[in-house]
């Protein structure tokens, strides 16, 4: 055996073992994936039940039609941010407008510091208002029912 | 609830086997390139003297004094992983490997070029060695001493104007001393120590895009400034940002060091585009590149030689007339044109490490052109296993970003990540002619200290992030 032979085998492991590493990687990232998916499969049970819808009654100035149903959680703010469970896009809606929250079989409405306010049957809800079914909550300058 | 349970033992097993797994292969493949080093070396000797085949024999084969470089980078490598174990369990495992490997062969290759290159230097690896090393503490203590990363969101302007001082200090010496075509012209002296403090200023960059981004996200998202058909961002809140980025394009631009204008650019295109998730801001800022770089490329002369090399027709080298062949073997294109030479010889498998003529014959080939010594040495196929390096450890970044729970740590840690994809990808096309050369180091791969530590920093700030998002989802923090 001369050393361009061994040169060569060495040179031929080389790259054998730099794929045999990026293999391993990837068959590690694959399962890592499975368990992800696994995971959030588990916790797509687990999201927050629905426990009621709110009803648009009267869109006011918004592009929303009247009659489109929202649902509700537990615990549920509307509002313009992206990060509130009802998102509205429209410029007389505060970023974080109105907050609902569910709790011994009674809604609360609050306002959470909007410009145009939170109206639960035409009351300020500046502190927190217990609501019924039925009852009407004006977010700005949008109606809603509350519905089961 | 059985589910439950198993989820919580799972969360107790705390030994990271899987990092411990994933290195094997690593130390493998570091000790074989070492081991084939000095038999390389053996091998050019003796070609050089008589041209006959040379018989092996085991008398020739290295001993473990040889080994000591890379014996030692896996005993660096082994107490990290111990001290990542002991302190940081739920990190994350796949980064630590994948980043071992390629520091090592960083090392591998600064021991091979540095007889070779010129100026020639015999310590070149022992000093990446030291480099990695020292990359490696500063991993850990980027670890250790973030426990909270609010306050790098708190001070960003602190640390924008800090970064933007210590870079126009080095860069104004740089004008006033030393001209503008050395390559050590954005270095500050400290003693023994040259540090770019540029390196740095991409870290720093990055954070404070994070930070800000991350707080006036929907404003700029939402693009209530219209212009026709077009939305524009509100220029309110857009405007630190933008100034920002003009004072460290100003500056890049000013000292000639296109590949870092063009690496910031990226940065803000793609953190833009995921704070907002806007493709047009996107497309508008590559519109306004596009117009820029035509600016510039009218306007300056050494834009149009940098672009000049890229014209070179390698695959006709026939037709060449003496113009031609002056640039290419005198001129500025002498670097681009060797290294593609360099890579076409290399061929699919490669001449095997130690073996090629990239160090000798491509100027800088230790840090710019690190991908001809690559390509000749390791071949086409060890390029793509390199490559492929890269995409997982992007990957694997990408991913903790989407797992983090904060706005801010999902920027910072998406930021860090594309500094690693667009650097890799700038140098990668620049050394294969696709667009014109820039001299940005491949990350962890080329010759240079400031640039290993700068990386080791992001590695540990991502690890870091992953750490505080595990311990966040199961309600320990």
């Amino acid at each position: 055996m001369t050393l361009d032979v061994f040169l060569l085998i060495l040179r031929l492991l080389g790259i054998v073992l730099l794929y045999l590493f990026l293999m391993q990687v990837v068959i590690s990232i694959t399962r890592d994936l499975r368990k992800t998916a696994a995971a959030n499969d588990d916790t797509f049970g687990k999201l927050p039940p629905v426990v009621g819808h709110l009803v648009v009654v009267d869109s006011g100035p918004s592009k929303i039609t009247p009659g489109t149903s929202f649902s509700l959680n537990p615990q549920t703010t509307i509002g313009r941010g992206p990060t509130n469970t009802i998102q509205i896009s429209e410029s007389f809606v505060s970023a974080e407008h109105t907050r609902m929250w569910f709790r011994n079989g009674v809604w609360y409405v609050q306002d959470a510091g909007s410009t145009n306010g939170t109206y639960l049957n035409n009351q300020p809800a500046r502190d927190a208002l217990p609501a019924r079914p039925g009852d009407i909550i004006q977010v700005g300058f949008i109606r809603f029912k509350l519905t089961q | 609830m059985a589910k439950h349970i198993a989820a919580n033992e799972i969360g107790r097993r705390h030994y990271r086997w899987k990092e411990l797994g994933l290195l094997i292969v690593p130390f493998c493949i570091l000790l074989l390139e070492m081991f084939q080093l000095p038999l390389a070396q053996y091998y050019k000797s003796s070609i050089d003297t008589n041209s006959q085949q040379i018989p092996f024999s085991t008398s020739i084969l290295p001993t473990v004094h040889d080994l000591i470089p890379i014996l030692g980078l896996i005993a660096v490598i082994v107490g990290v992983h111990i001290v990542l174990t002991i302190f940081f369990p739920k990190s994350d495992q796949m980064l630590f490997p994948i980043v071992a490997l390629l520091s090592g062969l960083g090392v591998l290759l600064a021991l091979r070029t540095g007889p070779d290159a010129f100026p020639y230097d015999v310590n070149l690896g022992t000093k990446q060695l030291l480099w990695v090393i020292i990359g490696m503490v500063a991993f850990l203590i980027t670890l250790f001493g973030l426990r909270s990363m609010d306050w790098l969101r708190r001070y960003k302007y602190t640390w924008a104007v800090l970064g933007l001082i210590l870079v126009g200090i080095t860069l104004g010496n740089a004008l006033r001393v030393k001209n503008l075509d050395s390559p050590t012209h954005d270095q500050l002296n400290f003693g023994p120590f040259a540090l770019q403090p540029s390196e740095f200023l991409k870290i720093i960059i990055v954070i404070f895009f994070a930070a800000y981004l991350s707080e006036n996200r929907d404003v700029i998202a939402e693009g209530n400034f219209r212009l026709g058909p077009i939305s524009l961002p509100p220029m309110r809140q857009l405007g630190p940002i933008l100034l920002m980025l003009g004072i460290a394009l100003a500056l890049f631009l000013g000292v000639r060091e296109l590949g870092l204008a063009l690496l910031i650019y990226g940065i803000f295109l793609s953190m833009l585009y995921l704070g907002s998730g806007k493709v047009s801001y996107v497309l508008g800022g590559l519109v306004v590149f596009f117009l820029l770089g035509f600016i510039g490329y009218t306007l300056f002369s050494y834009v149009r030689a940098r672009f000049a090399a890229v014209g070179l027709d390698m695959v006709n080298w026939q037709d060449w007339n003496s113009n031609i062949i002056d640039f290419a073997t005198n001129g500025s294109g002498l670097q681009v044109a060797q290294g593609l030479v360099a890579l076409s010889s290399g061929g699919i498998l490669g001449a095997g490490f130690g073996l090629g003529h990239a160090s000798a014959l491509v100027p800088v080939a230790q840090s710019d052109m690190v991908v001809s010594v690559l390509g000749e040495e390791f071949g086409l196929a060890g390029l793509f296993a390199m490559v492929g390096f890269y995409l997982v450890l992007v990957y694997r970044g990408f991913r903790i970003a989407i797992e983090a729970r904060d706005p801010f740590y999902q920027l910072l840690a998406a930021g860090l990540t594309s500094i690693f994809a667009i650097q890799t990808l700038i140098i990668c096309a620049g050394n294969l002619k696709l667009i014109p050369l820039t001299g940005i180091p491949l990350p962890f791969l080329s010759y240079g200290g400031s640039s290993v530590i700068a990386n080791f920093i992001i590695i540990g700030l991502l690890l870091r992030i992953s750490h505080n998002t595990a311990l966040e989802r199961e309600g320990l923090a």
